[in-house]
């Protein structure tokens, strides 16, 4: 039992660790592709030690909620990890605490934090990019909904470690209509839920057509770290969700073995490595959409989680 | 063997008027190619009575003829005959490749003769969505927008039918399969319906009625027909008309013989739904209508409304009454045509309100077109009269006053609005001036085509009476 | 070869379901190219999914279904659409429909739910457990998702697309429900096809030279209009 906590906590140090190498190398893949130089690997890290050393700026107008948002946004993820398999396929001491349903509920609080920090200060910027990613949100709940129900047909559960069994065993699981089209609607529900391309340009720096990053303009020094970095980790976790427990739960540690856990670190960055290079490849051969084609978006993503569901149900 | 001679012949007309580009010689070689496939189609009918079991087998799963393939194959060639010499005044000036004409023509009539020669699901809907392909260009012949307009609905529709249709046989071949069917025919399809799900007979029954009834011109799917009808060459039409939709209604009832079969599906309802719903529809889109020869598609889709209800009664005589119909329906709508297209080379305009005094303009094309409005709208003592009179008569016996009520109400309603418009043409005003005269071969051909509407009314020969009384029984029901 | 079906049924049931999305795609293609694409890789999924039946138990008229399928419908009727059509029928530029995009997705959507629960009781009254229990809701879907195309579509290609899809759906459904249908009536089916994009093809091409566009709801002189 102490391994399976220590293991637990194994999991978050990857997460907080990892999260910011993830973003650096997606950064600098980006650019490459652009034919660009492109920052080091490790400038996220860069810029959140010049961040956590600097000083911070509060404004009079604000409430607690401006204060207590940085700290839920950088906690939520964490819980987060406590659930899903980020290094052992087998489950660990806190596995069972919630389901995927309540993993996308933590996830969404601190979303709908940040949203309320942002109202919270009197920067024009910032309610407008709330209500953009407000509307994507709303969008986005019934496809999320769909694709938990859609598991939940398949594999009868949706505690995240016996979902990622089911698609393996048989191996003929993993080539399923369900399988396949839920990929792709879960795909597209990141990229619309962490603002890549084509939903929003992650890299664009005009305030007037952000959606996710006009929300974390107002904050300074430590809480734009801690942000910043929440919001990295949560993309590790959703990058984790999808390649661990939808796609394969191929690379994880099989046995109680430390040498085994140990060796799983590797080989999840790999994973995940690859799975940027794809993002890279998508983000990079796609325009922004106009603000309003979002919803044919996201109708795409419904339609496609809709017929993994019934190609679950029904087959 | 004579068989397949009909089916090649058509083929070798075609090819051989491809080679040549002079008109004259094309109308020759179609004109004698008709007569040679109607003679041919006449001697088939008389040898399928006089066949053991009343069928005639060229290639067993193949090629085979019945009585009900019988009728329908001498209506083709009858028509497709009378075309042929109607084309030969009829386009006189016109200006577009003969050879495209005749090439089409002859593809188009070898396509309708397939229908009812072929006995494999699959050939019949070859040969449906053939005869959609050969007639296209016919109808889009005259190279007008509204021409290519109505070729576009024409094939756009009836294609998203044949698919429907496909679908439909397909689902029949699944279930035959799974009945351990032999070959996947007509009779092969009735031995193996008893033991199909009822089910899958009813959703393939409804592909099917929905699917050919597109290209019949059933009314929430007819929207087609009167464009196509209308825009084409009149020899076209009448063969569009006259016998297009026939052949294809001949398909669906043969689909219904394998329905009945079955014994625990009900296709009655579906039918009579249709047919009312298709006789009702244009008997009043009849009272506005603007153009002649759409009044006379519009009358098409009656008619069919009219074959669908007598086949929606079910039992012997009823089924009698609908092939007469369909008879009828074939010999007078094809004549009226031939009348309506020398109405328009006469005053050389398709509105209603601009012909008038007809009777005194061009005394032969005034008196066509009252004899075949009178004959299509069933006046005595026509076919139609007999065969709308046999069927009210069948539906009464079962005691459908309702739906006789309604068939009746709605065949008033389109008696008054046809002869309200022909009689305006006929008789109303003076002409503007007088007629030109009509062709030779024009004369030619209201003349044979007139025989068969009056004659058949008077008296049906035997051979014919009793074909038409074998043909009732392959429906079953 | 028996240990492959499992792997050839899910196989198969993937190929169903991109099929389906790739109707959708027709459905919600903004532009014409795409909507041909959709349609070459709606084309490709009909193919393979002849090739993978055909493998267990051995057909060889599938595997002529899937060539003929692979040649025509892949590789020479979208050549042929584009070498006959004008140019101007493919730049890059939003194509007019009846109802936006959300919409028809979830109408589509609902025809599919309504083409599961119609079909689902054929398969059980069939009894057959094999794919047919993939392959007859998917066709009919396809097939109701085309016709829905061809309603809400006022252009000659995208029509043209809606009735493939409906074509493609119907042999779809007929290589898991008449895997044995003799191969001569395949061929002239994709005969057929050909023949019938040729007369499109010369139709079109006839109607831009007269009305100056492939838009063909223009086309609407002729209907029962009492004004007129």
């Amino acid at each position: 039992m102490i391994k399976s906590i220590i293991f637990n906590s194994l999991q978050v140090i990857v997460v907080m660790v990892f999260s910011p190498l993830a973003m650096g190398v997606l950064n600098r893949l980006k650019e490459n592709v652009q034919s660009k130089r492109g920052p080091s690997i490790f400038q996220p890290y860069l810029d959140l030690w010049k961040l956590f050393s600097k000083d911070e700026v509060v404004s009079n107008e604000s409430t607690w909620i401006f204060r207590v948002t940085p700290y839920v946004v950088f906690v939520a993820p964490i819980f987060v990890t406590l659930l899903i398999p980020v290094l052992t396929a087998y489950p660990l001491f806190w596995a069972f605490m919630a389901d995927m349903v309540g993993a996308g509920f933590i996830l969404a609080l601190g979303g709908f934090f940040s949203i309320l920090a942002a109202v919270d200060t009197a920067n024009p910027y910032g309610p407008m990019g709330s209500s953009r990613t407000r509307m994507v949100g709303f969008l986005a709940e019934p496809v999320f909904l769909i694709v938990f129900f859609t598991v939940s047909f398949v594999a009868d559960s949706t505690i995240p470690y016996i979902v990622q069994q089911q698609w393996v065993h048989p191996m003929s699981n993993f080539f399923e209509p369900a399988h396949i089209l839920l990929l792709i609607a879960f795909l597209m529900l990141i990229l619309a839920e962490k603002g890549r391309l084509p939903v929003d340009n992650p890299s664009g720096h005009f305030e007037l057509a952000m959606i996710d990053e006009s929300k974390g303009l107002e904050y300074s020094g430590r809480a734009a770290a801690l942000m910043k970095w929440g919001g990295w980790m949560k993309f590790f976790v959703l990058m984790n969700i999808f390649l661990n427990v939808l796609l394969t739960p191929w690379g994880l540690a099989s046995t109680w073995a430390w040498g085994d856990v140990l060796i799983a670190i590797p080989l999840i960055l790999l994973k995940i490595f690859g799975f940027i290079i794809f993002l890279v490849l998508i983000e990079s051969s796609l325009a922004k959409l106009r603000l309003f084609r979002i919803s044919e978006f996201m109708t795409a993503a419904f339609a496609i989680a809709v017929l993994a569901m019934m190609a679950g149900a029904f087959a | 063997m004579i068989l397949i001679i009909m089916l090649l012949l058509p083929l070798i007309t075609a090819l051989v008027s491809g080679l040549f580009a002079q008109k004259r010689v094309n109308e020759i070689i179609t004109v004698t190619g008709s007569s040679v496939l109607f003679v041919l189609a006449v001697w088939a009918a008389h040898a399928v009575l006089n066949a053991p079991q009343h069928i005639l087998i060229a290639l067993p799963g193949w090629i085979a003829l019945g009585p009900a393939g019988a009728v329908i194959l001498v209506l083709i060639s009858l028509i497709a005959l009378l075309s042929s010499i109607y084309s030969i005044g009829y386009m006189r000036y016109d200006t577009n490749s003969p050879r495209t004409f005749h090439v089409n023509f002859n593809l188009f009539v070898f396509a309708l003769a397939a229908i009812p020669l072929s006995i494999n699901l699959g050939m019949v809907w070859i040969a449906v969505e053939m005869t959609t392909l050969f007639s296209v260009l016919l109808v889009g012949f005259d190279n007008t927008p509204s021409a290519l307009e109505a070729a576009w609905k024409y094939m756009v529709l009836t294609m998203m039918g044949a698919a429907l249709a496909l679908f439909g046989i397909l689902l029949l071949y699944w279930g035959a399969r799974h009945a351990n069917m032999g070959a996947f025919t007509w009779s092969g399809l009735v031995t193996a319906a008893p033991s199909m799900p009822p089910v899958l007979i009813t959703a393939a029954f409804i592909m099917l009625l929905v699917g050919l009834g597109t290209k019949i011109g059933l009314v929430p799917m007819h929207t087609w027909l009167p464009d196509a009808h209308s825009q084409a060459p009149t020899p076209v039409c009448a063969l569009l008309s006259g016998i297009e939709t026939t052949a294809v209604l001949y398909v669906l009832l043969r689909v219904l013989a394998v329905v009945h079969a079955s014994n625990s599906v009900h296709a009655s309802n579906w039918l009579l739904g249709f047919g009312l719903l298709s006789l009702g529809v244009p008997a009043f889109l009849l009272l506005q209508v603007k153009d002649y020869k759409r009044m006379l598609a519009f009358s098409t889709v009656e008619h069919m409304g009219i074959i669908l209800i007598a086949l929606g009664l079910g039992g012997s005589a009823a089924n009698q009454a609908a092939f007469m119909q369909i008879i009828g329906h074939a010999v007078t709508k094809s004549f009226w045509f031939f009348a309506a297209g020398s109405v328009l080379l006469v005053t050389n305009t398709r509105e209603i309100a601009s012909v008038h005094g007809l009777i005194k303009r061009s005394p032969g094309a005034g008196i066509a077109m009252l004899t075949g409005g009178l004959a299509i709208a069933g006046a005595p003592p026509f076919i139609l009269f007999f065969s709308e009179f046999s069927i009210l008569k069948a539906g009464l016996l079962q005691s459908h006053y309702l739906v006789m009520g309604l068939t009746v109400s709605f065949i008033a309603v389109a008696f008054f609005a046809i002869m309200n418009h022909v009689s305006r043409m006929v008789f109303g005003g003076d002409p503007d001036r007088s007629g030109e005269r009509l062709p030779g071969s024009v004369w030619l051909t209201l003349v044979l085509a007139i025989i068969p509407v009056i004659v058949l009314g008077l008296y049906i020969p035997d051979a014919l009476h009793r074909l038409v009384e074998l043909a009732a029984t392959i429906i079953g029901g | 070869m028996s240990h492959l079906i499992p792997v050839i049924k899910s196989l198969n049931a993937l190929t169903g379901g991109l099929f389906i999305i790739t109707a959708f795609g027709v459905v919600a293609a903004r532009q014409v190219r795409s909507g041909l694409k959709f349609f070459i890789f709606q084309s490709l999924c009909l193919a393979s999914s002849a090739f993978l039946l055909g493998i267990a138990p051995f057909s060889p008229h599938l595997f002529a279904v899937g060539t003929i399928n692979l040649v025509t419908k892949v590789w020479l009727l979208p050549w042929l659409l584009i070498r006959m059509m004008p140019r101007t029928t493919y730049t890059r530029r939003e194509i007019k429909q009846v109802v936006n995009i959300p919409t028809s997705l979830m109408i589509a959507l609902i025809l599919t739910v309504f083409a599961y629960f119609v079909s689902l009781p054929w398969v059980h009254a069939m009894a057959d457990n094999g794919v047919a229990r993939i392959n007859v809701p998917i066709g009919l879907a396809g097939m109701l998702i085309g016709a829905y195309t061809l309603t809400t579509r006022r252009e000659a290609i995208p029509q043209v697309m809606g009735l493939l899809t409906m074509e493609n759906s119907a042999f779809f459904a007929g290589v898991a429900i008449a895997p044995d249908l003799p191969v001569i009536a395949e061929l002239s089916l994709a005969f057929d096809v050909l023949l019938f994009a040729f007369i499109v093809g010369l139709v079109t091409r006839s109607v831009h030279e007269n009305t100056g566009g492939t838009f063909v709801g223009h086309l609407n002189d002729l209907r029962e209009d009492p004004s007129k």
